[in-house]
């Protein structure tokens, strides 16, 4: 059983940011994966993002995408040699260790997985409170394409679900607390 | 001739801190601490479910999730007068205690170590000595000749490689670097160990949290953890168990380890004992409640003006009436409108953005004021405050880090060394120590009660239709938190979150005194203006953390910090 990470991250209250955990919510009651694939939505994080991927075989990431050399709602990859080829910067708080900076440590630390894909979307907008812009929206079933093509490439069983028991849902855009009587 | 450098990481999009300084004959002449994003989350609550609250507000944040979720929850039970089962408190304790524990640790090893260690000096040490060195300092049984020898093979590849990897962003070989090759070596061994103790920290929060980041456990009133001391699925002994023994590790680390090697750099830098006090004022609240109501606290909270140590003011309740009266936030200097200083619960957070002007408005953080004064937060200011009060806790392992930092390099420091880069780092640890014996203080309590046949975690919340405030404080890894809260007709009226680095890195006030950062890098002596590195040891010292939560993947590195001639 190999054991393979996809993870979502970004913000759920920023507007694009969520992409990656919306995404996350998609497959999960969208699909079933055999044994030893985690789905999870990671948050924002920061150098703990280096103990949930050593040690892993592959990990696929989903984030939202900041680049000014591509419209809103391109979908981009980026495979591991690309990621680790971004130099970390000195950093003045401990948010600034981002993905590329927790693949080199766990390339140091000798357990960096054998596979790493970032996939996204580039977003366009990242107010509190706004939902995801149309543009990053259309680009969700192509994202879903990549994620499912590098689990087809890894070999990872996947199958569609024929009845979907929960549908997935923004809950950041709910009213959460039902009041009993 | 002056000239001006600004430190500016931009490693994401939005969100982050940047630091300005001035430099004349190459000593800091004066500061500025800008945020470059405004987040307004706050106004997201508005019109919601109070009860839902915490589970917004812990998305503020990517490393602090359990931290804006505690707060969040006390703040609505302070409102509705609402006690909680001891149960509750004690999970929630436990939780605090593994995430602090967690963040002490990955701050100084992950975040602030490699400012005072070069690891270029590392593949040139004996690893037989460093191990020797290591054995007269502690009695960790990690630092044997053969692991420390591993971690030098790990920077001899990295550095073989011809590309740094993980290391391409420090300043190795600055003159500012004092360490021989040996306690390089050890302070990085324990840097990589620090990843596994840190990991298991979090383990425990993720155990009674159900996941994290973003705990699922917890409820306005209480907790969700079922007790049940006979079942797998629920907190039942087997979990405790579990929880006790991860909770073992992480103390022998931060007793062992962490601690003494603090008190080795301490040792071995001793003028930065002398560098980088800035505001001394301070303020932290109790925090670790022991009784349903909160009246009785493991963590003191208090307030001291003007490092007069002796006229410490204690806090009783975690909410103490002095507190709630004395808080407001200055704008002057921050990109939002309005001129007079406001309470957070009559708080508004409408943007005035204008760019960056050194003389006006400069940074998206609010100036949080007590009695209108700066105050410094974190761990510096809980145990001063412990201190001064005769906390006996506080004693103990403040007492325990001078006679070691004496023992290792024969600097005789006081707690008025404390005001100082160092004596930040120093007081964390201190109360990572004092954290990790509550830990398992914290365990035997909730076992005890729960072996009295005490399963109750949770007491439902009545919502008033008429108007309602409340504060919940929580004394977080940076310092003291509050969020406010004002619910009419069962809704969020206004919400307001005062986040530690807001009093530590917030701008000037409207009289013009400086906040914490700003003040604390005054004076500072800068041996290469061009590689700030001291600029970086201090604001290190604070582990400063911007209310930066938005995750874009930024494809392109960019540089860190800009010189130019004024």
């Amino acid at each position: 059983m190999k054991s393979i990470l996809i993870g979502g991250m970004g913000n759920v209250l920023l507007g694009d940011d969520a992409l990656g955990p919306y995404v996350v919510h998609l497959l999960e009651t969208q699909f079933t994966f055999e044994d030893g694939v985690q789905l999870e939505d990671l948050g924002t994080p920061a150098l703990d993002l280096t103990h949930r991927i050593a040690g892993q075989h592959a990990v696929i990431l989903v984030d939202c995408i900041s680049t000014e050399a591509h419209p809103p709602g391109t979908v981009l990859e980026y495979d591991k040699t690309e990621l680790l080829s971004v130099i970390p910067t000195q950093r003045l708080d401990p948010h600034s260790p981002a993905v590329s900076e927790c693949l080199l440590a766990a390339e140091m630390l000798g357990n960096i997985p054998e596979n790493v894909l970032l996939i996204g979307a580039v977003g366009e907008r990242f107010d509190p409170g706004e939902p995801l812009s149309e543009a990053v929206l259309g680009a969700i079933d192509k994202i879903i394409g990549a994620v499912l093509g590098e689990l087809w490439r890894l070999g990872v069983k996947v199958e569609r679900k024929t009845s979907s028991s929960a549908n997935a849902t923004e809950w950041w855009a709910e009213r959460l607390c039902v009041t009993t009587a | 001739m002056a000239k001006r450098i600004t430190i500016d990481p931009i490693t994401r999009i939005e969100g982050h801190l940047r630091i300005d300084v001035e430099v004349d004959n190459n000593v800091v002449s004066d500061a500025w601490a800008s945020c470059t994003m405004w987040r307004g989350i706050e106004k997201i609550l508005r019109g919601r479910d109070p009860r839902d609250a915490w589970l917004f507000t812990q998305r503020f944040c990517g490393v602090c999730t359990t931290v804006h979720a505690m707060a969040s929850v006390r703040s609505v039970e302070d409102a509705l007068k609402l006690e909680v089962p001891l149960n509750a408190q004690y999970i929630r304790n436990l939780i605090l205690i593994a995430h602090a524990l967690h963040d002490h640790i990955v701050h100084f090893y992950q975040l602030s170590a490699l400012d005072w260690v070069d690891v270029l000096q590392i593949p040139k040490a004996d690893p037989a000595a460093a191990s020797r060195l290591a054995e007269s300092l502690s009695p960790w049984t990690r630092n044997s000749k053969n692991e420390l020898k591993a971690a030098q093979d790990r920077v001899k590849a990295v550095a073989a490689s011809g590309q740094l990897g993980i290391f391409a962003n420090g300043y190795w070989g600055h003159p500012a670097m004092k360490l021989s090759p040996e306690v390089n070596l050890l302070a990085f061994t324990h840097y990589v160990q620090a990843l596994e103790y840190q990991r298991k920290a979090l383990q425990v929060v993720g155990i009674l949290g159900s996941k994290t980041p973003h705990i699922q456990n917890l409820t306005v009133g209480g907790v969700a953890n079922a007790i049940d001391l006979d079942s797998q699925s629920a907190l039942g002994m087997d979990k405790l168990e579990m929880i006790r023994s991860l909770l073992a590790e992480v103390v022998e680390f931060v007793q062992q380890v962490y601690f003494v090697d603090v008190c080795a750099v301490a040792a071995m830098y001793p003028d930065w004992f002398k560098i980088g006090s800035g505001v001394k004022n301070y303020l932290a609240v109790p925090d670790l409640p022991l009784d349903s109501r909160a009246t009785e606290f493991d963590l003191p909270g208090g307030y001291i003006r003007n490092a007069d140590l002796a006229g410490v003011k204690g806090f009783n309740t975690a909410a103490d009436p002095v507190f709630r009266q004395s808080v407001t936030e200055d704008v002057v200097h921050a990109y939002y409108q309005g001129e007079k200083p406001l309470h957070p619960w009559n708080g508004e957070t409408e943007p005035a953005f204008t760019g960056w002007q050194a003389e006006q408005k400069y940074s998206w953080v609010k100036a949080p004021r007590f009695n209108g004064e700066p105050m410094q937060v974190g761990p510096l200011a809980q145990v001063l405050i412990g201190y001064s009060q005769g906390h006996p806790l506080t004693k103990k392992y403040t007492n325990m880090a001078i006679e070691k930092v004496a023992a290792i390099g024969g600097v005789q420091a006081t707690p008025a060394a404390l005001h100082s880069t160092l004596g930040r780092h120093a007081a964390r640890a201190i109360r990572a120590c004092m954290l990790a014996e509550l830990a398992q203080k914290h365990w035997q309590l909730l076992v005890d009660n729960i072996s009295k046949g005490d399963y109750s975690v949770y007491n439902a919340p009545v919502l008033p239709s008429h108007e309602v405030q409340g504060v919940g404080t929580h004394e977080a890894p940076r310092g003291t938190l509050s969020h406010w809260v004002v619910i009419k007709d069962e809704k969020i009226k206004n919400y307001q979150a005062v986040v530690p680095s807001t009093w530590n890195a917030s701008p000037r006030d409207q009289a013009g005194a400086h906040g914490p950062y700003e003040a604390s890098l005054l004076h500072t002596p800068l041996a290469r203006p061009e590689e700030p590195l001291e600029v970086l040891r201090t604001v290190h010292s604070f582990d400063p953390c911007m209310a930066c939560a938005c995750h874009a993947f930024d494809p392109a590195g960019r540089k860190i910090a800009t010189a130019k001639i004024l």
